[in-house]
């Protein structure tokens, strides 16, 4: 008897201490569910990959804002972006993706293959015409040509600029004009300039680590009329020219305009150093403004807008959308998730949001709003979007390539920089792979247009 | 004469060694809690390396605050370990008797496929689970790292468990049947109290393996409400910043907790681990 | 009823009073184990020799031994290779010397031993994470503290780019894995040491045994036991971890300080390749599953299935 009932006192309490977990477990578990969007209550999950204060905040009380207006809750879900590709990886393959995701262009290819997100086109045909040109002509048209379908509203549009130490060139005697044109090798000069070890001042942040290859190809892109394939889908980026220009950048590591260190520098180190006071220069997008303000004065920062092609005098520069709206293939409620991403688009909450985070307005009623004019803090970019030189550059190609970018681009090019292979031979080796998948890919996609580089006017 | 002096020596190179050991454990942690009150200029600072705060901030931790659920994630971080902790003590007790007590068939392959287990790459683990649990409708809850982190301890607590058990003389449980005991009585009444000390060990392991993981926390917590402390610090290297500053006070405030357990319960963990230290 | 009890006794005394009754106190946790470990492993044997895409659920397919071709046709498969043993030789090898140099010292009581105690085991309390950030702050090229002070005492003049130079990155992170594991081994020994018993000693003095000799003929032996399976466990345990190589210097650059871990993490996750993760998978455990049999045979530990 008394055996009996210690044995089960130890059961009971084991039960119990299960339930502990199990408790916490439930609760949270009943929440899950709730936001999964039953029908009775409904609720959206909503997905940001680059959390920070400022954003999260904005978030939940636009959210707030919605959930007055139409009834239905939103809750804010955020993964750090540097894991974000693999949360959202592990969330699709399981069907456990949220009704809205902020999206990197770079991963529609695979999203799009796996239909993670689904096409948008029918929700946007009607309002097509309240979107600025630069959504229309460039975004849009690259998705479309790339996948055949529109799959994201942007959040706002990013440009990129070249963020310059004003104070270090004012030391050096350099005078810099951001409205005037310039090229590469003006570029190049200035970071030479720049350089002074024993100050402990670096020319450039190098970018050594993920996405090396980035604004590496939009230089090269210079000398390609802006295509990375020609139209038979033949890779262009690995011709004389290209190589060249391959090692003139890789140079500004190579001759030390750019800390040791760099080799393994991806966005978050260039911006830290460069705001940290080590380097002089910084090829990134308006977004980046944001933090220079917070952290810089402004007689120590200038931004120039990228430097033009000396082949044909356009000026290549990559526009998108960095954190784009998406709704996810796992969502039970895709018009209610339509209708979040609609009113998080419409001018007044858009322009809100821009302003806030560095970008540009996606709606015509506020591209003229005064910050973005040519006297206001996005000045450059402003008038690089207005420059009737623009073009934007293709991507690496209508495939899945997150792998490359998170290896094989960057690690060809520190394998060149440590100098165990030349730079034929890296450049060799990324284009090959590139041109290996494109074959693949035209090969059970026959009839897919080859996109080339977009123009606005 | 020659004894004293070498006994001196002896002293000497002591106290060295452990000065040596003291240095390589503070000076880290001093670094780490002078970053964590400066100002993010003075951190990020190529020109000049300061070695104590020019300008003392709270700023870091006020923003951990203000950014972060902290609370939240420390309460979310109490609940899973402590349930976890506790269940691992529970079924190693049972595990580690059962081990040490017993001749059974199939007791060398218990072993083996404990030592097995040691083997499989974690992520290899997560994945399935992660699948099966999101099938079940359990991604996103604590349960769900409750059952990753008490597999993931199980195995070496049961062993450890079961050396405390070897080395507590069979005689005291005999004398408990004599008096009349079931075997679960006298281990509840006779064998726990004597090996608080292990216990306390086994304890203490299940709660370190479980309160720093942070794959699996970002595997299977999607929202900030769920998040545990290294999950939610993890959330501050941003995109375009990594905020040393804070960083550094989260890895502060992480460490506390267990650095005041450490206080208390270190003396435990030796002296129980010593008693179960040499097998056979 | 005296008969009875004595009766009783002896069938306790053998352990086989019932036959279930040991499987009671051992099934929670192999029930647990079997289910939580054996669906996972089983699953990974099988994606390893299946085209398993997490990208792309839908198209699963077997493909004969494609992923261990492309594993074994890796051109970093063996820098790899050489990276994981050598991480794992010199990290496990480091640990424990030093955390038995640290048990060797704390043996004797002295004055405050238990707060100097709960101070250097504070890093086992350590989050990788944490540990991680640190290092990597620490030995930054141009804000960290390791180079400042390096400058400072004159050893070097001009500042190393630690994480940026192939070879020195992989120190770092055996230095991080170092410091945060001499305090389990310290913990293990430490007990073992306690445990001999003092008369051990007193015998040998008076045979005029010296500190060395001692440590060799008496002290070695008796902890012997502890040392094997601390080793054995570590080992596993630092071969497979992979978290620091990632915070640290993310395998860079260029793969210099990439472990097969950590590789197969970021395979895994970039290419959503999960059949060739499977394959790595099966691969780490092969590796390890020979060690630990040539461990425990050359270490002659009699008790090898029992770790």
């Amino acid at each position: 008897m008394k055996r009996k009932g210690l044995a089960t006192m130890l059961a009971v309490m084991m039960v119990g201490l299960t339930a502990v977990g199990c408790g916490k477990g439930n609760a949270s578990q009943g929440q899950a569910n709730a936001t999964g969007g039953k029908e009775e209550v409904k609720t959206l999950r909503f997905l940001d990959v680059t959390p920070s204060e400022k954003r999260q905040t904005y978030y939940e009380g636009i959210f707030d804002k919605f959930e007055a207006e139409t009834g239905i809750a939103v809750t804010y879900e955020s993964v750090p972006w540097d894991d974000a590709a693999n949360k959202i990886t592990v969330l699709g393959s399981s069907n456990q993706l949220p009704d809205v995701m902020t999206t990197w262009s770079g991963w529609l290819g695979q999203y799009t293959q796996a239909g993670w997100v689904i096409p948008l086109d029918d929700y946007i045909a009607d309002s097509r015409d309240e979107y600025t040109e630069a959504v229309n002509k460039l975004l849009w048209k690259s998705e479309e040509d790339r996948y055949g379908h529109v799959y994201t509203i942007p959040d706002g549009l990013m440009v990129k600029g070249i963020f310059v130490r004003k104070d270090w060139c004012e030391e050096a005697g350099i005078t810099l004009d951001p409205t005037k044109d310039w090229t590469y090798d003006d570029y190049f000069d200035l970071v030479k300039k720049l350089t002074d070890a024993s100050k402990k001042h670096y020319g450039a942040a190098y970018r050594g680590a993920r996405g090396a290859l980035d604004p590496l190809l939009v230089y090269m892109q210079g000398y390609t009329g802006g295509n990375t394939y020609d139209q038979s889908g033949k890779i262009l980026i690995n011709s004389e020219d290209c190589l060249n220009a391959f090692v003139k950048w890789t140079d500004v590591y190579k001759n030390g305009y750019a800390p040791e260190d760099a080799i393994n520098w991806g966005f978050t180190e260039m911006v830290d150093n460069f705001t940290g006071g080590l380097v002089g220069t910084l090829i990134n997008d308006s977004e980046v403004a944001a933090t220079c303000q917070a952290n810089m004065s402004d007689d120590q920062w200038m931004v120039m807008p990228m430097p033009k092609s000396t082949a044909d005098g356009k000026l290549y520069n990559t526009i998108n959308a960095p954190y784009a709206y998406s709704i996810s293939g796992s969502s039970k409620n895709p018009d209610e998730a339509w209708k979040l991403i609609e009113f998080l688009s419409r001018p007044e909450n858009n322009i809100e949001y821009c302003k806030l985070t560095g970008e540009i307005p996606i709606k015509k009623d506020v591209e003229n709003d005064e910050t973005y004019g040519l006297s206001g803090p996005y000045a450059t970019f402003a008038r690089q979007l207005n420059d009737p030189d623009l073009a934007v550059p293709t991507t690496f190609g209508p495939f899945d390539y997150t792998d490359l970018h998170q290896g094989m681009f960057h690690e060809e090019i520190q394998n060149y920089l440590l100098g165990n292979v030349d730079a034929r031979t890296a450049l060799d080796n990324i284009t090959s792979e590139l041109q290996r998948r494109m074959d693949m890919y035209l090969q059970d996609n026959p009839d897919s247009v080859i996109e080339s580089a977009l123009k606005l006017k | 004469m020659k004894r004293s002096t070498k006994r001196k020596l002896v002293n000497a190179v002591r106290f060295v060694v452990l000065t040596f050991f003291l240095l390589l454990v503070v000076l880290p942690i001093y670094w780490m809690v002078i970053t964590s009150f400066k100002i993010n200029q003075e951190i990020v600072n190529a020109q000049r390396l300061t070695y104590f705060p020019q300008v003392f901030t709270l700023e870091n931790y006020q923003s951990l605050f203000r950014m972060l659920d902290y609370g939240g994630f420390l309460r979310n971080s109490i609940t899973i370990t402590m349930a976890t902790a506790i269940c691992v003590v529970v079924l190693s007790i049972l595990g580690g008797y059962g081990l040490a007590r017993f001749k059974f068939k199939g007791k060398s392959a218990v072993l083996l496929f404990f030592l097995i287990t040691q083997m499989i790459p974690g992520i290899l683990v997560i994945i399935p689970l992660y699948v099966v649990f999101s099938k079940a409708g359990l991604v996103n809850t604590h349960f769900s790292l409750f059952v990753f982190y008490l597999i993931t301890n199980l195995p070496f607590c049961v062993i450890t468990m079961r050396s405390f058990f070897e080395r507590i003389p069979y005689v005291l449980e005999e004398a408990a049947y004599v008096d009349g005991c079931s075997r679960l009585e006298s281990l509840v009444k006779i064998i726990l109290p004597v090996m608080f000390p292990g216990i306390v060990a086994v304890f203490v392991f299940a709660f370190i393996g479980s309160w720093n993981e942070l794959i699996a926390g970002t595997i299977f917590l999607n929202t900030p409400d769920q998040w545990t402390i290294p999950v939610g610090l993890k959330s501050l290297i941003g995109k375009y910043s990594v905020q040393w500053g804070a960083l550094m006070a989260g890895g502060v405030l992480a460490l506390l907790p267990t650095a005041v357990m450490f206080i208390f319960v270190q003396k435990y963990v030796v002296e129980g681990l010593t008693s179960g230290a040499v097998k056979g | 009823m005296v008969k009875e009890k004595r009766e009783k006794k002896k069938w306790i005394y053998r352990g086989v009073k019932t036959k279930m009754e040991p499987y009671f106190y051992i099934l929670p946790v192999m029930v647990l184990l079997v289910l939580m470990f054996g669906y996972p492993l089983i699953k990974s044997v099988i994606m390893a020799f299946q085209n398993y895409k997490l990208s792309n659920i839908n198209n699963v397919y077997f493909n004969d031994l494609a992923n261990f071709k492309k594993m074994f046709g890796d051109q970093n498969f063996l820098l790899l290779l050489k990276n994981s043993v050598v991480y794992v030789i010199v990290a496990v090898l480091g640990q424990f010397l030093l955390g038995m140099i640290l048990a060797l010292a704390l043996k004797q009581k002295f004055r405050g031993r238990g707060l100097y105690q709960s101070i250097v085991f504070l890093p086992w309390a350590f989050s990788t994470f944490v540990v991680g950030l640190l290092f990597r702050w620490s030995f930054n090229g141009e804000y960290g503290v390791v180079n400042d002070l390096l400058m400072k005492i004159g050893v070097i003049d001009k500042g190393i780019a630690w994480l940026g130079t192939p070879g020195l990155s992989l120190v770092v992170i055996i230095l991080a894995m170092i410091w945060m594991g001499i305090p389990f081994f310290g913990i293990m020994v430490l007990a073992a040491l306690q445990s001999i018993p003092e008369e051990v000693y007193e015998a040998a003095e008076m045979d005029g045994c010296g500190i060395i000799k001692k440590f060799f003929f008496l002290t070695l032996p008796y902890i012997k036991p502890t040392i094997i399976i601390t080793v054995l466990l570590r080992t596993i345990w630092i071969f497979n971890s992979f978290d620091l190589v990632v915070i640290v210097t993310g395998g860079g650059p260029a793969n210099y300080s990439q472990t097969l871990p950590s590789y197969m993490y970021t395979k895994a996750f970039s290419g959503y390749d999960f059949g060739l993760a499977g394959a790595f998978g099966l691969l780490l455990m092969v590796i390890l599953g020979i060690y630990a049999v040539v461990f425990l045979k050359i270490s002659n530990y009699d008790k090898a299935g029992d770790f």
